[in-house]
Formats: structure tokens, sequence, C-alpha cells
């Protein structure tokens, strides 16, 4: 039986592993499969709740449909299985997806407050206490973005309320049954949310987009198909809910955005909710003897026992205590998992008002040159981040936070981040200012309230924030918030908030773990790698300036472009005259340079004639002045002159004949002798002039330094010079 | 139809004959692959701007032999082509969709890295990449096309840059002057395969050249090379897979990042540039990841790419969360999707490539003859080492034994090493290439040797050392 199920999740996780798009069959297939060994549910829940955590995010979305049509198909016993575990699994996912995934998660979420569509059974795909923290954690990161700019208690107060009737005038969702929800899912982009909306029935029974390209008929098709599939199986009540039903199974109109903040369900049994605080407390402790020299383990082990007092002393509202009770089922599912949250340090929240930075001519990247509102965004959103989302959601925010924070980093300041992914890239491989795109864009993830803040994040009013998972800066906000949103909050409420936070539940969560971080740029994030940046394809050309006809080099049309672009073409001149040389003479492969020479020796471009030693790169650059010049025989006799004082050996000829020559002044035979730095054999003090080879030392002496020289060999014996220069210098490659 | 990425794999066109003409939108690309011996395709740019990974092409026509890769475009183009080859147009609805988009973004994050890295002075280093994934994912075409994308960025050295030499280089170098290092054994950079090495690549690549600059072709002779001449530095591994000794594989490895490193340190220009290191295909079954991870700690790199894995990327970026570079650096692992156009590349077809690199290295390619020296040398002037037998490995012993000369050694390449025969065995192994001979017979019974050799003149007091890979395919002279 244990062997069926681990085969059975096996295969599963291959089958999963093969689903990398959004393929109806392929989800309607692994929910048949989950249906068929429904008696290895618990398996293969776990297997598909560890595929979701592991996929890399393009691939993330599809196996959340999977999720999602298994329980939607076989809510019992697979709603029982993932209930617990949603909120860590739907956030998990949430927070490496990108935006449009996002967007689709955000849909999802929707659907599972509702019942099945074509099921008889009224009770919603999950039940609300599973759903709610979710969409109480996505609220209170989204509010961040608005709220963490502004530190007075008036303004979010004003900005929350500004900011909510936007999110209850959104399009209603196009189930055709259910009025708008809560969530500022939707209400964050009304336009784009409608555009993005599927037509009803599609919303409701598939969630699935399809790919662009995919037959109609067949999309037909397939619509009947999961249509079979959906079984009006009435769901039992799942497990974990202590009571036997819900008071409103309906979706109600009236319910409108107070779903998130509105009473809550009655009956959330205290008696539960302390067991489970029990149970994770014996973890703790278990873990604790397990490392008694582990302080985090020590204080967050001491915070729960606090906790635990107090609510067996204390009479809580029944919202806070089902709060409470959904971080605290969190924590039991993921108290010790590590994660890998993002560096804060690297969400750079870039304001949208920030002008698009050019690119070229060349200037400072974002990092290179940040620009004053930049400095200030990197430093705040996380700073704010916890008293903003006390601001909004009180008790939960504050747990929801936390755990957050010891699973994933902040949400609320990812989200910030990854929201902004697009402009900070931009603001790298920036566009013209003329293109007004970049910000529009991205003001599209806000609703207008939003748009005065960047104001507020630049103004230097603003006290510098603690970093990232210290205690929030802002104290009072989470009670204040909490009175304006919903009834009183018992001081001792707020004690046990303050008291969590200085217990050093947040400190040492985040601290426990920061090594486990993965280091993430907006420059190189999926979004910025995808974008398309025409603008700067004319750097790769007309702004290099007009190509070589022989090779496509380009050169600047200005002065120094000119003058590159001109020894160039020498260079190109050079090399076709001396291939054909060297054709004839013998060419072969050259020892490859030793190490010394490698690390010393400059690349020195077009000049592949110049040697690592100076005095031939001297040689070179005198060459190339004399070639690029265009100079008479003067220049190149100083140059040729310079070259016989430095370059007093040359490399034995390769033809036989003269392999055996000597001397014509002294009589005397070279010799032969390997020279390292020319890697190859060579006359010492050997010079070769009017095709003949001299001793360098005997020529000087007949010849001496007057003019004769040039008059006895003329121009012509110049450029020999140059030509067994060359040779040596060759060598050396 | 022509709207669908990648239709045109479906049904890859009949070999051309004639000239055909080509249009390209931008981001399109033409992939080809020219893979028998007898078959040329020659490719004119008519109108537009095309380039081979990275290298942009000018209005001349380009002879490919036995390649396989891409022409593509940003602007848009159009091609004449003429010969045989296998070719289709991968057409992309838009720019988006085509995986050269996310090349070209990689490079202007690199090219914001340099010019930081510039902008900051002080001995501030560009990003070291490496980039990995398993094998047939395009790692080495994606390196080749960042090196050319970065050497062509019109960029000013803020100083300029070695004036002891006569002041050329600042007025000659115009683009980065990144490091390129091979530490895949399968092929080599700017050398035979069985090495590791690099070199700095700061000027055009050969873009007809098999390996678009990175082939043997580019490697340095004694004459004048119609493409800049790229100088590496070499070292022989001597074995086709980092996982078969993993152990010299680590400490090769080391030894070209101290080049590097002393490189580095010595240019600016290389400094700011950065290195762009391609990885070997490593199996994760036998400790591959650790293999790259090492190189990841011995090149101080910072940004690592891994291409066409999800697995690979997940695990490497799980292994190098929270580790940082020695100058303090995080280090960011991307995610590359595998381009899908690379060619499948079969055995033959890389075994040709060998047998042919190893061909070039001594008698060059159709448009530059080389001729190599042939040489009877006793088996009393060799030094001839191999690593021992590891079925007959024991504790302590040497890395490397003398080799006895035999009939089995002919048609071997052996590498010739910059060291002396009487340094211990273990400099021998680990010191820098000089350069390949290749034993063309063994005459036991007269005890010499006949060899060619590249160049005119002995090797006197180098040692030599015996490989296990590549094998022998025909003797040279035959």
């Amino acid at each position: 039986m244990a062997d069926d199920a681990a085969e059975v999740a096996d295969d599963y996780r291959q089958a999963l592993e093969d689903l990398s798009v959004n393929s109806r069959i392929e989800i309607a297939t692994l929910t048949n499969i989950a249906r068929e060994n429904a008696n290895h549910g618990l398996a293969i829940a776990e297997v598909l709740q560890n595929h979701i955590k592991k996929v890399p995010p393009p691939k993330t979305l599809p196996a959340l449909y999977v999720l999602d049509s298994v329980v939607k198909n076989v809510p019992t016993p697979y709603s029982l299985y993932f209930g617990p575990k949603l909120y860590s699994i739907f956030m998990n996912a949430y927070t490496k997806v990108d935006k449009d995934t996002r967007r689709k998660m955000d849909e999802m979420l929707r659907t599972w407050k509702e019942p099945v569509p074509g099921s008889i059974s009224t009770k919603p795909v999950f039940p609300p206490e599973v759903v709610r923290p979710i969409e109480h954690a996505l609220i209170a990161a989204r509010n961040v973005a608005f709220v963490a700019n502004h530190n007075s208690f008036q303004g979010q107060q004003q900005l929350l309320r500004g900011a909510r009737p936007p999110a209850r005038e959104t399009p209603t969702p196009p189930t055709g049954r259910s009025a708008p929800h809560a969530g500022l899912a939707q209400g964050q982009r009304p336009s784009l949310g409608q555009a993005s909306q599927m037509p009803p029935q599609s919303m409701a029974q598939q969630p699935y987009p399809m790919r662009p390209h995919n037959d109609p008929n067949m999309q037909q098709q397939q619509q009947q198909q999961q249509q079979q599939q959906h079984r009006p199986t009435p769901q039992p009540a799942p497990a974990q809910m202590s009571m036997p039903h819900y008071p409103q199974h309906q979706p109600q109109p009236g319910l409108g955005s107070e779903a998130g903040y509105g009473p809550p369900p009655q009956g959330i049994s205290i008696e539960r909710l302390k067991d489970d605080i029990q149970q994770l407390i014996v973890a703790e402790r278990t873990e604790f003897a397990r490392n008694p020299l582990d302080a985090s383990r020590q204080t967050r082990l001491k915070a729960l026992l606090d906790l635990q007092a107090i609510i067996q002393r204390q009479d809580m509202p029944q919202d806070q205590l089902m709060l409470i009770k959904a971080r605290v089922a969190e924590l039991a599912v993921n108290n010790l998992r590590a994660a890998a949250p993002a560096d804060p340090l690297t969400q750079h929240h870039q304001p949208p008002h920030l002008p698009p930075q050019q690119y070229y001519p060349p200037v400072g990247g974002v990092v290179a040159t940040p620009t004053p509102p930049q400095v200030a965004a990197l430093a705040r959103p996380p700073s704010v981040t916890p008293g903003a989302g006390g601001g909004g959601l009180s008790l939960s925010a504050l747990l929801g936070q936390k755990a957050a924070q010891a699973q994933k980093g902040s949400l609320a300041a990812l989200l910030a981040a990854k929201q902004s992914a697009t402009p900070p890239a931009l603001g790298g491989f920036a566009p013209p200012p003329a293109t007004s795109t970049p910000p529009q864009a991205y003001q599209a993830n806000f609703p207008p309230a939003a748009v005065p803040l960047p104001a507020a994040v630049r103004s230097p009013s603003l006290p510098q924030g603690p970093p990232f998972g210290q205690p929030p800066a802002v104290q009072p906000s989470p009670v204040l918030a909490t009175d304006a949103i919903k009834q009183e909050a018992k001081p001792n409420t707020v004690a046990l908030l303050a008291m969590l936070r200085q217990k050093g539940l947040l400190k040492t969560d985040a601290a426990a773990k920061p090594k486990k971080q993965a280091y993430h740029s907006q420059r190189f994030s999926q979004a910025s790698l995808k974008q398309h940046r025409p603008h700067l394809t004319p750097l790769f050309y007309d702004d290099l300036g007009a190509p070589c006809t022989q090779c496509g080099r380009r050169f600047r049309p200005d002065a120094a472009g000119r003058r590159q672009k001109t020894a160039h073409m020498d260079w190109h001149f050079r090399v076709h005259q001396r291939l054909a040389d060297s054709e004839k003479r013998g060419l072969y492969r050259s020892y490859y340079v030793d190490e010394m020479d490698w690390i010393q020796t400059p690349l020195t471009g077009d000049a592949d004639y110049a040697h690592a030693t100076a005095a031939t790169t001297t040689a070179a650059a005198h060459e190339d002045q004399a070639d690029a010049g265009g100079s008479g025989g003067g220049g190149q006799k100083q140059g040729g002159r310079k070259q016989l004082q430095q370059l007093q050996y040359l490399a034995v000829p390769d033809d036989g004949d003269s392999a055996e020559a000597a001397c014509p002044i002294c009589q005397e035979r070279f010799e032969m002798k390997w020279l390292d730095e020319a890697q190859e054999w060579v006359w010492m003090d050997a010079v070769r002039l009017g095709g003949r080879v001299f001793h360098a030392s005997c020529h000087r002496e007949v010849a001496g330094e007057g003019p004769g020289v040039e008059g006895v060999l003329g121009k012509r014996k110049a450029e020999d010079d140059f030509q067994s220069v060359r040779k040596v210098a060759m060598g050396g490659y | 139809m022509a709207g669908i990425p990648g239709l045109g794999q479906l049904a890859p066109a009949p070999s051309v004959t004639d000239t055909q003409t080509v249009v390209l939108l931008p981001y399109w690309e033409w992939r080809f692959e020219v893979a028998t011996e007898q078959d040329s395709v020659t490719v004119r740019l008519v109108k537009g701007t095309a380039e081979r990974d990275g290298t942009e092409l000018a209005k001349k026509p380009y002879k490919f032999e036995r390649t396989k890769s891409r022409i593509y475009t940003l602007e848009g183009c159009t091609l004449d082509i003429t010969g045989h080859c296998k070719s289709y147009v991968a057409k992309y609805p838009r720019p988006e969709d085509s995986p050269l988009n996310v090349h070209i973004n990689l490079h202007w994050g690199l090219d914001e890295m340099r010019k930081e890295a510039r902008d900051r002075g002080r001995g501030a280093q560009g990003p070291r990449v490496l980039i990995c994934g398993p094998s047939n994912t395009g790692k080495t075409s994606l390196v080749r096309t960042l090196t050319g994308l970065a050497t062509r960025m019109g960029h000013e050295p803020r100083r300029q840059a070695s004036q002891q030499y006569g002041g050329s280089s600042a007025e000659q170098s115009s683009g980065w002057q990144p490091i390129v290092v091979n530490l895949g054994p399968r092929e080599g950079l700017l050398s035979l395969p069985g090495t590791l090495s690099a070199a700095v690549y700061g000027a055009m690549m050969d873009v007809e050249e098999p390996a678009g600059g990175f082939g043997i072709t580019s490697a340095p002779t004694s004459g004048p090379s119609p493409v800049p001449v790229k100088t590496p530095i070499v070292y022989y591994y001597g074995r086709e897979k980092v996982e078969e000794d993993p152990a010299h594989w680590k400490d090769l490895t080391g030894k070209l990042a101290s080049s590097v490193r002393a490189k580095i340190k010595e240019d600016e220009t290389v400094r700011t540039s950065g290195v762009l290191i391609d990885a070997p295909a490593v199996e994760f079954a036998q400790g591959g990841l650790e293999l790259l991870v090492h190189a990841v700690n011995e090149f101080a790199v910072n940004l690592v790419l891994v291409v066409g894995s999800d697995r690979m990327y997940e695990e490497l970026e799980q292994r190098l969360a929270g580790v940082y570079t020695s100058v303090g650096e995080p280090i960011e692992c991307v995610n590359v999707e595998k381009s899908d156009g690379v060619a499948e590349v079969v055995d033959s077809f890389t075994r040709h490539n060998r047998e042919a690199a190893i061909k070039e290295y001594f008698f060059g390619d159709s448009k530059r003859t080389l001729s190599p020296s042939l040489q009877v040398i006793s088996f009393d002037d060799v030094a001839i080492f191999k690593a021992p037998d590891e079925s007959e490995a024991y504790e302590g012993q040497p890395a490397l034994e003398p080799a006895e000369i035999s009939a089995g050694m002919s048609s071997w390449t052996l590498t010739i090493m910059d060291a002396s025969v009487n340094d211990p065995p273990e400099t021998i192994r680990q010191a820098p290439v000089v350069g390949f001979i290749a034993v063309a017979e063994v005459d036991e019974d007269r005890r010499r040797l006949k060899i060619l050799s590249p160049v005119t003149g002995r090797m006197d007091n180098k040692p030599m050392v015996w490989g296990r890979w590549p094998e022998p395919y025909i003797n040279l002279l035959g």
C-alpha cells in the first residue's frame, strides 16, 4: 500500500514535471489521475505541493492550474489536503512569479471563494477561512505600495479610504453570478483587468487560458470535456474547520469590499487555536532541546509561550482569533522551512516619475550614478512595510508580515519591487525621453491614489526606517488602523503585538536565515530580459559610425574615428600585401606565448604584427605612424634606424641556402640560437638589408650613422627593413 | 503561418543549390548547416545589417564550410546565398519572442556593469560571467555573441591604458576587451580539443571560421592575419570530460584563473571588460555542480547564466545563495532559455571537427596554408610523459611518469609544455602549453621518432605530455 502510494506519487511527479504550458488536456489528464488515485490523495497532494514550490516561475501557473482543477473537480479529499497548506502554496508561488501570472492567480483565487461552477453544491471551493488570509496578505502587500510613503497615520487613513473605492468600482468579475468581491486583486488595474478577464463561461469553468494560436473548435471540444468532468459532488466541509458550516456560502453583492475586513464567520474555536499553539510550542521545544544554544529559537519559543498565555487569559474578538489561528496554522506548516527570500537591498522600488535615464551618450547606469529618488526608494519601502501592513490589517498584518518574512522575505516589499521591475530596468536601458510608455505601464499597477506618492518617497522628512525585518518604526498605527476599520481592538492585543515584536519574533526570523537569500538584480530579471529595447539597437550600428567595407568594423565619424579608420585601412592593406608575401615564404603555426608574455602584452587591436617586447611595439608604432602619415623617406629612415638599434636578431630563414649564409662584411657564419622572447630560432645581431643579411654591428660599422645609408640603399632598403621587423615580430605569435 | 516561432524547423528547406535571396525582418535568424566536407555556402549581405554571433558582417561574400550557425539581424536585412546547405529562416512575430532578444539584453546588462566598473575606477572589475548548462544548449554561441557585442561597443577608455606601449593601444582599443575563458575540454578555444584556455578578445572576430573566431583557425601563425590575432594562454587537460579527472581539471582551472587574475590586474581595459567563461557541460550525478562552483570561486564569478536547464538553475541558485565573491559581491544566477535554434550536433560532426582542428593546427586551412616541419629525432632526445593508468593507481603515485615510446604512440598529438624536463611531474602537468606535435611514425628498432612540428627547430629541454584524448584518427602524413 505504502509502495503503491510512493509509486503513484512518483508517476504523478513525473507527469507534473512534463507540464510546462497551460495545456488544458494535460491538466485534465492530471486531474483525472488525481481522481482515480484519490485513495493515495495525500501523496498526490504532497507531490503537487512540492512541485508548485520547486517549479521555476514560468511553469508555476500551469502547476497551480492543476491544483485548481483537482480541487474543483475532486473536492474530496483534495480540498481537505490542500486547505491547510493553501496559504503557503499560494503565497510562495505568488512571490516568485511575474505580474501577469499574478493577475491570473488573483483570478484563480477569486474563483475559490465561490462554489464550483456547475456544481449543485453551494459551498465555495475553499472555505473563506482558508482563502481570506491569502487575500489579506495580498491586500496588505499592495497597501504597502501606497501607504508606505505616508508616515502620518492620517495620511494612511485617507489613502486607505481613497484607495478602496476604486477597488469596489472594479468591473464585476464576469462570472455572471457574483458581485464584485473584495480584494484589490481586480481593483488594481481597472482597465487592464477588464481586458484580461475571460468571457464569463470560460472564466467560471476554464480558468486555463489557452495559448494564442489554438483552434477554436478544439477549444470548444475541450470545454465540453471539461464540463463533463465537473461532477456535481456535494462537498463535505473540510476537516480542519471546527464548525459545521459557514453562514454565507453564496458570495453576496453586499459583501463587496468588506469581505476582507468584515465580521468573520462565527464559531472560531478558541480551544482549537490553543491546541494549535500548544502544538507549535511543543515542536519548538523539541527543536530547542536539540539546539539549546540557538538563541533565535529560544526567543521564538518565549514569544509563543507569551502568546499562549495571552490567549488563555484574554477574551479576544473572533476575527482577531481567526487571524491568529490562520497564522498559527501557517507557522505550523512552514515552521522550520528555510526559504530563499529576495535580498531586500536589491529591491529597487522606483517611483513612477523618475525620468527615464538616457543611456547614451555614456552615462552611468542605475547604480553607477544613483539619482536621489532612487536612493530614497531603496531605503524606504521596506522600512515602512510593517507599519503599513498593520495599518490595513492589524493583527493579521503583523502576523502575516512575520510569516511572510520568515518564509520569503517581506511579500509586500517584494511585491512593490516586482511590480516596479520593469521601470528600473528601463532606467538602465532607458528609451529616449520621448517614449512615455514606461511610466504608464508602471502606474497601471497602482490605483490612481498611488500617484502622488513619489513625492512622499523623496520627502527628506521621512525618518530613515530600520532595516528590513526590524520592528516597525511606526508603533501606534496598527492599533489606530484596527480601530478605524473594525471594532475596537483591546489594548492587550496591542500589547501582544508590541510584545511579539519585541520578543524578537520578527527579528529572529529575519536574522536566522540571512545567508540563504539568493541575489537577484532588476537588471537581469526575467521581465527585464524579455523586454524589447529597440531604441538601443542603433548603438550597435549607426551610432558607431560607418563600417569598414573589408571587415565590417565601425568607426566614428569624428576626428579620432577617422584617424583610426585610416590606420585600420592601412592595416588591411599591409596585411593583404604581406599575406601574399608570406605565402611564398611559407607560414607556420606559432607556438603559444608563455604566461608572462600573455599577461603583460596588451591587446593591440589590429596591430597583430606587434611583438610583446616594448622594442617591437615601438617599432610597430613607428611603422604605423610612417604608414598612416604617408610621410616620405625621412620618416621611414628614422623609424628604420631605431629598429636597427633595438632589434638585433633575425629569424633563421626557412630556405636551406640562406641558412648557410655568412655576413658579407665579416664573412662569418651567423650563429643560430633559440630566442625565448621570439619563440623561434634566430640569428642574433643580424639584420636583413636589401635582400642580404648582415651582422647588424658590422653593417653599422661600415655604413655608420651618416646620410650615406639612405643614399646607398634608398627607399627600397627602408621598406625591407620593415619587412624584416615584421618577420621577427610575427615570429612571436 | 509566418508568425509562428520556430515553424521553419518543422520543414527544413531542401539543399540550396543556386543563388537565393533571403529577407530577414528584425530579430529573425537564418540558420544554416554545412555539415559535409564538400559543401560550402557563400553568404553576402546585400541590404541592412546582419551579424554572426555578435560580429557584424561587412557587405562582402563570406564562405562557410563545415559550420552550423546562424546569421541574425537586429534591423532587418537581405542576404544573397549561394551554395549547398541545409537552412531555414527562424521567424518571430515579435522581437520579444526571439531568444536573441534575451541575449541582446544580457549584453546591455553586462555593458552597464562594465561602465560601472570603469566609472568606479580603482581596480573595479567588470562582470565575471560563467555560462553553463547541458550540452547542445548554445552556451558557446552565447559566449561568442556576448563577446562579439562587447568588442564592438564604442567605449572611451577612462584613462589611456598602457602608455608605456607607445600609446597605441588607447588609440586602437575602441571596444571592451573581455577575457574569454574556455573550461570545456571538448572544444578548444584557439587551441586543440582537450585543452582549457583563455584569451583577450578585443577586436573583430573571424566570421567565416566554423567556430566563429573561437577556433584553431584564429590561433596565431607566423604570418599576418586578415583578422586581428588573438593570443591564448593554454593548459592541457588531455581528456574529454571534466568528470574523468576532476582533480586535474580543478587544478588547471585554478592555474587558468590565476593567469586571468594577473592579466586583469595588468590591464585596465581588460579589467573593466570582465571575463566570459564557457563552462563545460557537467553531469550532476558525478558531482558536476561542485565543479561549476569551483570555477565560480576561482574566477570570482558574480554572474552565472544557466542556459537551458531549469534544474541546474535551481540547484546553482540554491547553492550560491548567500555566497559572496572575494570582493564581496553577491553572486547572481540567471535562467536563460535555450534558443530553439540550437543545432543538434551529432557525434560524427564534433569528431570530424576535432580532426579538422588538429589538421588545421599544422597545415592551416584553405585560405592559408601552413608548412609544418617534419623532423626525425632519437628516442633519447625527447622526454615524453603520461599520466599513470588509473587501474594501477597507488598511494603517492606521481602525477606523470615517463611514457614508454612505442608504435602505439603514432598518430597521437603530444603537447609541449612550458616547463623543464627536470621539473617535478606536477609542475610539468600544470604548465602552460607551448604547442603540439604529431607523431608520424615510431621506428622502435632504430629508436627514432618521426614527428610533425608546427615550427622549424627543436624544443630542447621541453617536456611533452601524452594525453588520453582526443584519440588519433588518421596519420596526418598519410
